[in-house]
């Protein structure tokens, strides 16, 4: 059975809320009774119909095509389930999900994957700022799951990330990883100034050497590190989408930091980092 | 029944309830894995007096092992799950950490968990650092090779021991070479182990002694210098020899495959090659719930 559809149907003015609309809610419900949710677009209440065109499908699954910047909190607090978005998304793409997939093919906004704790995302467009990181007034960012983003992402991915994994393929901004506290981040492209400020823990690991490293970070040479050969090798097998990791050698430049807060936290830049 | 002349004796092997483990053991090539491996499952003969066994299951390509080295897996057994947490701190710490470039990984999926790099973890120092990689933890131990990478914990699974059978040859040397055999044979089956030198028992042990502070004395009753004192000996004139080959296994298919395919390979060499008769060591009972019938294994 094909997905539960959600075809915008027009240009929403303002940013619409589109967290009632996921999986696991609508399990159950009948197709008027989908078009009937409310949603929330800037200070009105709109039904569901209003904006989309909806077409009845397997409740476990959720399309939605046509999508704009506008329509904020696409999964968030999802738990189980796919939604598959065509197009670009807005802020806060799977905030507080703890499962399930959602895959955008488009641009995210701010805040993809904030606070999440489980399941994974993949963005093949760009991200914008804020990746996996902590929802405005929390103390951690993501605590599991994993964000896949095939462009560039903006400044502060990973901000005061607790676990989990996100792999960037493109360019990243400043502040990658900052006030992380534990987790994987791994950057293909390269990545703006103060990678890593205030780390606590966690393992940012670049291929590119990052244009400015905090001062904080202390080299502990080059090394054959057994736990970048085991990470390429499984990371692959459990995300087919990373089978580029495989051909990677396990040779990277440790930086020890930041030993401003405790320098358990390590940035590997890849042999061969131009 | 005989086969290939070789006379089966209608007894059974009794076998017992143990816990065991499977680790993987990588390193930089195979030799040093062997290393790690070969001390790892030393002095692990017999729980009588060893804590626990323990025996080399087979090589690993570097396709098989989680970080694309080459490995060995080995298979730890114990009699209960509290002395396998023992042995496996005690023998990982000091005989595979030890090793250079070697890491070690868990090898068998269960619920059941034991600590590996959760109790060695703590040789780190305070340096000491965790990965979780696709839902699993592994400690990273800073050592002078580089880092110790170890995973957090391994599964526990019910497993049994003492799947054993005797073979009685004109001398020693027709035994070795029929249970040598046996032991190559046994080695194709996963899941199974010989955990003595070279997987056969140069002296297999009955349950008790004369003496109360033994719990295990020589079989004696499977003694060729003793035969003619003995007045409950097993052994006819011809049998200079008994070698045993107990096989422990992660399960009874393991250890009942091992113990049909040992002894056919040793009664391939047949009497004219000094193989007279294949027995089994059983306690009338005494020591495990499992028993397995030399007749029904071979049918």
């Amino acid at each position: 059975m094909s997905a539960l559809t959600l075809t915008l149907t027009g240009h929403p003015e303002e940013p619409v809320d589109m967290s009632p609309l996921v999986p696991d809610r609508l399990r159950g419900l009948r197709t008027p009774q989908v078009s009937a949710l409310l949603l929330r677009c800037g200070n009105r209440t709109l039904r569901v119909r209003d904006l989309f065109r909806v077409t009845a499908g397997e409740a476990g699954r959720l399309r939605v095509l046509r999508s704009t910047a506008r329509l904020d909190a696409v999964g968030a607090g999802l738990q189980a389930g796919d939604i598959d978005v065509h197009g670009p998304v807005g802020a806060q793409l799977g905030r507080k999900m703890a499962g399930g997939n959602i895959r955008v093919e488009g641009d995210a906004g701010l805040g993809a994957g904030c606070g999440m704790s489980g399941g994974s995302i993949t963005i093949t467009g760009r991200a914008g700022d804020f990746v996996g990181a902590a929802l405005p007034g929390e103390r951690a960012g993501m605590t599991a799951g994993t964000i896949y983003v095939h462009g560039g992402a903006g400044d502060r991915l990973g901000d005061r990330q607790h676990r989990g994994l996100i792999v960037v393929e493109g360019d990243v901004g400043d502040y990658c990883g900052s006030r992380m506290l534990a987790g994987t981040i791994i950057v293909l492209g390269t990545a703006g100034r103060y990678v890593g400020a205030g780390m606590r823990r966690g393992t940012i690991i670049l291929r590119h050497r990052p244009r400015l490293v905090s001062g904080t970070f202390n080299s502990c040479g080059m090394l054959k590190m057994e736990m970048l050969r085991l990470l390429f090798r499984q990371l692959p097998r459990a995300h087919r989408r990373l089978a580029s990791l495989k051909s990677m050698l396990p040779l990277a430049e440790r930086l020890a930091g930041d030993l401003a807060v405790g320098g358990k936290g390590e940035l590997l830049v890849l042999e061969g980092a131009g | 029944m005989r086969i290939n002349g070789v006379q089966i004796d209608d007894t059974f092997a009794e076998a017992f309830s143990m816990k065991a483990t499977r680790l993987v053991i990588t390193a930089i090539d195979l030799y040093w894995a062997y290393r790690a491996a070969n001390s790892f499952t030393g002095f692990a003969s017999s729980v009588i007096d060893c804590g626990c066994e323990a025996a080399i299951e087979r090589e690993l390509k570097p396709s098989e092992t989680p970080d694309g080295r080459p490995g060995i897996a080995v298979i730890i057994f114990a009699m209960s799950t509290k002395q396998l947490t023992e042995q496996v701190r005690k023998r990982v710490g000091q005989s595979v950490m030890t090793t250079a470039t070697s890491a070690c990984f868990s090898g068998v999926e269960s619920p059941n968990r034991i600590p590996l790099g959760r109790s060695l973890r703590y040789f780190g120092d305070g340096y000491q650092m965790s990965k979780k990689v696709n839902g699993i933890r592994y400690w990273r131990i800073p050592v002078m090779h580089g880092e110790f990478l170890c995973e957090e914990t391994t599964g526990v699974v019910p497993a049994i021991g003492g799947g054993n059978f005797l073979v009685m040859a004109k001398t020693s040397r027709h035994g070795l070479a029929a249970c040598r055999a046996a032991v190559k044979a046994i080695s194709r089956i996963l899941g199974a182990g010989t955990t003595f030198p070279g997987g056969i028992v140069g002296s297999g042990s009955k349950i008790g002694s004369r003496y109360p502070f033994l719990t295990a004395s020589t079989n004696h009753r499977f003694c060729p210098t003793i035969k003619g004192l003995v007045s409950d000996t097993e052994l006819t004139g011809e049998v200079g020899s008994v070698l045993e080959i107990v096989v422990n296994g992660i399960d009874e298919r393991a250890v009942r495959l091992a113990m049909r395919d040992g002894i056919r390979a040793a009664c391939a060499f047949g009497p004219k090659k000094g193989i007279y008769r294949v027995s089994a060591g059983q306690y009338g009972g005494k020591l495990g719930p499992y028993h397995f019938h030399l007749h029904e294994l071979l049918k």
